[in-house]
């Protein structure tokens, strides 16, 4: 978040000779969140917003934000040309905007004497090449993690697979990927290699197909061998629910069932809900979509976005209410933290400073026994008023 | 931990705001920290009494931001303006979700959506200093004056401007 000022934005362009594409880069992003489209997807006033983004619009106003006419989401629609585009323009956006800043700075060099803006340009360079290099560390781990999974446990395919939920009803699903299953083990490959693993799954004929010849597999073909892991094979929409016609215990039931958090107030469990079905059917419309456990650590952002677990800054709260102010409770808490910290920090030291004195009280208490006597159950010290002046004293004087 | 993307989008704008700020008009949180936390400073509208002036306001965004929309309340006091409360807070269209109409008469086209800005926000708030809407005033006081005694009101803002720049 510190380093973001270098956020890539259409406004790199304005210094450069082609400041021209600033409004290009402006209309392949997102008018809700300013950032690339991400699975763009048409509305039926034919307005185009992330997925996640319109999802959470729509379903705390169900109203277009651009144009403001009423749309559901079952009605959006995947926008794949602008996704294209959209990839194209990122692919070619770092090489361009190089040698737009590189030939803006000669102009400037050759205008204003020797005034090098390199410097500059390398640190844009540097820091999105460690972005790149981040994003390659983690998704090479990821494969690491995952092709361990596998060498450990040697089960049939499906057990590795964090993600499988409630699929029973989607065996039939086909994922569209141009390969075909084995129809002994269900492994998808391409219809060239079927022949020769028929022969090894057969010779095997377990439920386990060797387990290396499988890595080795994979990481040749990571995209294709992407969809059957991840919950593409569970590409069920889930349906909005009419909250009001749900008991409150039916709703947590409601949750465990989806796997996703019960805790919580009525309102957090709605609001929670609402977030969950965005994430997951905004994930639907991924072309590679994320697993149930990176869909549970963006449930858990949210949370914590939202102020903690405050179910206070609730949109139907706001609606009810004048002005949309109530947020101030859960910003207060989390501006206060530090004061509560302090108090509560200072409410030990003071507990344990009497716990202290109490403590070598009652031992050194030999010599005058009879103060010892009056503070007689020294545990009980805290509930009684008169023993805490007593024990306080030594207390304050050191 | 990723952030949020209220912080993503607040850093865009600032990002935007920074970059290409529009006339009369400079925006930014107050500590790269608080990404929700924010200050402005509006040039005050030429042939409007409040020309001249500069007027400082704090912006609170909210978590869900921009699915709500932000306060915005002038700090230091010294705008007498129909739409601004005594206390500074701004009364605009703009600033209100679309969901309710506490003063019916905003139409919902004027209020706050995801893909309004701080831009717009504060471009709009330049525009009301100019115009002052009395149909809800939040400055009841001023209100009437501005609406029964025109050259008062504009007496006494100037004279506000000018007690806000210390002469």
């Amino acid at each position: 978040m510190e380093q973001s000022f270098d956020l890539p934005d259409s406004t790199d362009w304005l210094d450069t000779p082609l400041s021209l594409l600033a409004p290009l880069e402006s209309s392949l992003r997102c008018q809700v969140c300013k950032d690339f489209f991400d699975n763009p997807v048409i509305t039926s006033c034919s307005h185009t917003f992330c997925s996640l983004c319109i999802r959470r619009c729509l379903s705390t106003e169900g109203k277009c934000p651009t144009c403001r006419s009423g749309d559901q989401e079952l009605k959006l629609r995947r926008n794949w040309l602008v996704q294209e585009i959209l990839e194209a323009f990122k692919n070619a956006r770092d090489s361009t905007l190089t040698l737009a800043k590189r030939e803006a700075a000669r102009i400037a060099a050759g205008d204003k004497g020797i005034r090098d803006p390199a410097p500059k340009k390398r640190k844009v360079g540097h820091v999105e090449q460690e972005e790149e290099v981040e994003v390659a560390h983690r998704s090479s781990q990821r494969v690491r993690t995952r092709s361990q999974q596998v060498n450990v446990n040697v089960q049939e395919p499906e057990a590795e697979m964090p993600e499988v939920i409630e699929d029973s009803q989607d065996e039939e699903y086909v994922p569209d990927d141009g390969l075909v299953a084995c129809p002994i083990c269900d492994r998808r490959m391409k219809i060239e290699a079927v022949n020769a693993h028929l022969d090894r799954c057969t010779k095997d004929a377990s439920p386990a197909p060797a387990p290396p010849k499988q890595s080795a597999f994979r990481s040749l073909q990571p995209q294709s061998r992407r969809p059957p892991i991840s919950p593409a094979k569970t590409p069920d929409r889930l349906p909005s629910m009419n909250y009001s016609l749900f008991k409150e215990g039916q709703l947590r039931k409601k949750l465990r069932d989806l796997g996703i958090p019960d805790w919580g107030p009525r309102q957090l469990l709605q609001r929670r809900h609402t977030e969950w079905m965005n994430l997951w059917n905004a994930n639907c419309d991924s072309t590679t979509p994320k697993g149930k456990k990176e869909l549970l650590r963006e449930l858990d952002v949210w949370e914590r976005a939202q102020g903690g677990h405050a179910s206070t800054s609730s949109p139907f709260v706001a609606h009810s209410t004048v002005m949309a102010k109530d947020f101030d409770a859960a910003q207060w808490s989390a501006n206060h933290e530090t004061d509560f910290k302090r108090l509560i920090a200072n409410a030990r030291k003071k507990s344990e400073a009497q716990v202290r004195s109490t403590i070598p009280g009652a031992s050194e208490g030999s010599g005058s026994s009879a103060r010892v006597d009056k503070p007689a159950p020294p545990a009980s010290g805290l509930d009684n008023g008169a023993p805490i002046e007593i024990n306080s004293r030594p207390a304050c004087s050191k | 931990m990723a952030s949020s993307v209220a912080q993503k989008r607040l850093f865009h704008e600032y990002k935007n705001l920074s970059t290409n700020p529009p006339e009369g008009i400079t925006a930014g949180p107050v500590s790269e920290d608080d990404m929700f936390y924010w200050e402005a400073l509006i040039e005050g509208p030429g042939d409007t009494p409040f020309e001249g002036g500069v007027f400082a306001a704090e912006l609170k965004f909210p978590k869900d931001y921009p699915l709500s929309p932000p306060t915005m309340k002038f700090v230091g006091g010294g705008v007498w303006h129909p739409n601004v409360y005594p206390n500074g807070t701004v009364c605009i269209s703009i600033l209100h979700p679309p969901g309710d109409d506490p003063n019916h008469y905003e139409h919902a086209s004027e209020r706050w959506s995801p893909i309004q800005s701080v831009e717009k926000i504060l471009i709009s708030v330049m525009s009301m200093l100019a115009e002052p809407n009395d149909e809800s005033p939040a400055n009841v006081e001023a209100a009437k004056m501005w609406r029964e005694r025109r050259s008062e009101y504009e007496q006494k803002v100037r004279d506000e401007v000018r007690k806000g720049l210390g002469l």
